[in-house]
């Protein structure tokens, strides 16, 4: 069964909760950042919800996804809690990582979320292991991976494609082209129209699907993933969208106007996927309202819990590292509790 | 046309670059058509117009600069220029460009699918339409050379074979959802109703899904809700009115067909009722819930809707790009050998 099935009202109701939980979220990830509250550093997903709503309700619970160095909206739609990313964001024990990951390192395996990267272009070799897996256990699951614009030109995808489209991987490769690398359009880094095209290069189907409608980005990811159950191998999904902030918080953005922003704010996911739910009886006013004051009650109490919650201990530093046990990690811990580290 | 023929003869260019990239790459055999293989087909209806002489080419911008490569390395015996509009990227493009064509091209050759095709019928007036076929159910485009193509609307365009023996013109179809007319979508080959919760990726995934429709055209030929009612009887493009049809389950229906829903898939569907309708007959569908598909894209989602379906008479005036070229070697434009005859001296 879908995570989500947004052909049903409660489905619908519930994706619009998740991308308003992603958006209250980023926002309030983006003050805490500006008041340096956070450690690191935060790469916004606000304006890209419906993506990552969209394709993770057309998973599976069990299915995995590979993120993106802006991973946030990526993790709370496939279900992870806003309290502990928090945390993690925090630097905080009580995160996904025990706070030693931080914003763009976020992993849960067990909730099918196989991390965030701060190496544009890794998720994708990730998400081609896990199809491998799934294959050779003979598991019905796939992995998606999610990776940027910017990420295509990446030779590494190129290798996760293409070994997966060959030996037929239960795999989704999901673009989502927001329009810049960084600061570069997406036309000065690629001399094709549709990133989709480059699906041709591997023999398997590619298309691009508006990426502010949550209900295209859904469809398209259950079609493909019934394929990639039927053994057809990958689907290779453009998803086009917008970031409404910079690459980073702090960007000066000096690549486009606040008018190129407006004309993509014009068609914003949230807002219209609202105004269809409202138009449908699906949803009304009120209760939208009563929805998004519990996420946005939700999501302070989550910042002021992970403010006050305790830091990992430093002689934990070296914990959580490895699955197998790695010798010199062994000594490292080993001197860290004799001195806390005072020769590292 | 002929009697009031300027020297020049104007043909307007649409190629629509955002045609043939959508899901039916994956849920059909959908052909895949890159932009490069559009300038390239493109370019050979350049080359075709050169079957006449003077000819002035207007072609749409878009915003992936495929128009201003065509601009750039067009032969050099076509007066070629992009046309003055503001690019959109986005449907807006195609209908502003026909409605400028209206008023200045004598013919215009469209590169796109039944949505680019009925985005140039919503303005192109009287002016003949060449179709050649890039997107992905089409009905109305035909798969042809591009020269062949170029060298029919030339023909065609300059008067060197008359407009009326040589074009037809197309039915449309319209829906209006409980009379509101801001809910009135029209379409040029096919209307049609379907059980589905939302518009999503536009395209008609699943046959079981479709509710009914009305079509301007049917034929088994026909890829998409025309080829089902095709599967009972052949109505032309031209021939007046169209059909309507109601599906049903196959095992509970009077009859069953089999139509190639999307490209590569031969579908089964149970065909509870269908007639011939006239220009103007509604065929009427009430549904609790549903989606409004045009020319094989869901467009618009309704509720608790009354949806009246009915085909019009007022569609594009097509080329029949084979006789056209037919004739035109008839009349001697491809014999160089006797001299050739310019448009002038045909009257």
């Amino acid at each position: 069964m879908v995570a989500i099935d947004i052909e049903s009202e409660e489905g619908q109701r519930e994706a619009l909760r998740r991308m308003l939980t992603i958006r209250a979220f980023d926002t309030k990830a983006g003050d805490l950042f500006g008041d340096g509250e956070l450690p690191g550093f935060v790469h916004l997903y606000i304006g890209e919800e419906a993506v990552a709503v969209g394709a993770c309700s057309a998973l599976e619970e069990e299915d995995y996804i590979t993120s993106t160095h802006r991973g946030h909206g990526h993790c709370i739609a496939k279900g992870l809690e806003p309290e502990q990313m928090m945390s993690e964001l925090y630097g905080k024990r009580d995160g996904y990582c025990n706070g030693k990951g931080g914003s763009m390192h976020i992993a849960d395996v067990d909730a099918g979320m196989l991390g965030a990267n701060g190496i544009v272009g890794a998720g994708p070799p990730l998400a081609t292991g896990a199809a491998l897996t799934s294959h050779l256990r003979g598991e019905d699951t796939v992995a998606l991976a999610f990776f940027g614009d910017g990420a295509v030109a990446q030779g590494q995808i190129h290798e996760a494609i293409n070994i997966a489209a060959t030996w037929k991987l239960p795999a989704i490769f999901l673009v989502e082209n927001n329009q810049f690398g960084e600061g570069t359009p997406v036309e000065k880094q690629h001399n094709v129209q549709h990133l989709s095209e480059t699906a041709e290069a591997y023999n398997i189907p590619g298309f691009t699907v508006d990426g502010m409608d949550v209900t295209a980005v859904f469809e398209a990811v259950r079609e493909a993933r019934k394929r990639a159950l039927n053994g057809e191998g990958p689907t290779f999904i453009e998803a086009d969208t917008y970031r409404y902030r910079g690459h980073f918080e702090g960007d000066q953005q000096p690549y486009r106007t606040k008018e190129d922003v407006a004309i993509w704010q014009d068609r914003d996911a949230i807002e219209s996927f609202k105004q269809k739910l409202i138009d449908a009886g699906t949803i009304t006013e009120a209760e939208f309202d009563e929805m998004e004051s519990e996420i946005h009650d939700r999501i302070e109490q989550a910042a002021a819990d992970a403010k006050e919650a305790p830091y990992p201990d430093p002689s934990e530093a070296y914990e959580d590292m490895f699955s197998a046990t790695v010798p010199e990690i062994n000594e490292f811990a080993r001197q860290m509790r004799a001195d806390g580290g005072e020769r590292q | 046309m002929s009697g009031n023929r300027r020297r020049q003869t104007t043909v307007g260019l649409v190629v629509n670059p955002a045609a043939g990239r959508d899901i039916r790459r994956l849920t059909g055999g959908a052909s895949v058509s890159d932009n490069y293989a559009k300038r390239r087909t493109a370019e050979c209806v350049l080359e075709g117009l050169t079957v006449v002489d003077d000819v002035h080419v207007l072609v749409m911008p878009d915003s992936t600069g495929l128009a201003n490569k065509l601009v750039d390395d067009a032969p050099a015996d076509l007066d070629v220029e992009l046309l003055d509009t503001t690019v959109t990227a986005s449907g807006r493009d195609t209908r502003q460009a026909a409605e400028r064509f209206a008023e200045r091209a004598d013919a215009a050759v469209v590169l796109g699918g039944d949505g680019t095709n009925r985005d140039v019928a919503h303005g192109i007036g009287d002016v003949p339409v060449v179709s050649i076929s890039t997107g992905t159910n089409n009905v109305v485009p035909t798969p042809v050379d591009g020269t062949v193509a170029g060298a029919a609307a030339a023909l065609v365009g300059s008067g060197a074979v008359p407009v009326e023996e040589s074009t037809y013109r197309h039915g449309m179809v319209e829906a209006r959802v409980d009379g509101d007319e801001e809910k009135t979508v029209r379409g040029l080959a096919t209307l049609g109703v379907l059980d589905r919760p939302f518009v999503g990726t536009r395209a008609i995934l699943d046959p079981g899904d479709i509710v009914g429709g009305v079509v301007s055209r049917a034929s088994s030929t026909e890829i998409g809700l025309s080829g089902i009612p095709g599967g009972l009887l052949t109505h032309r493009p031209d021939d007046p009115g169209g059909v309507g049809f109601r599906l049903g389950p196959p095992a509970e229906s009077s009859r069953t067909v089999r139509a190639v829903t999307v490209p590569g898939v031969l579908s089964t569907v149970g065909v509870e009722d269908y007639r011939v309708l006239d220009d103007g007959e509604d065929f009427v569908f009430e549904m609790p819930r549903g989606v409004v598909s045009v020319d094989g894209e869901r467009e618009l989602a309704v509720r608790e809707a009354t949806i009246r379906v009915r085909p019009l008479a007022d569609g594009p005036r097509m080329v029949r790009i084979e006789d056209v070229v037919e004739r035109g070697a008839q009349e001697g434009w491809f014999r160089v050998d006797v001299g050739a005859v310019s448009p002038e001296r045909s009257e």
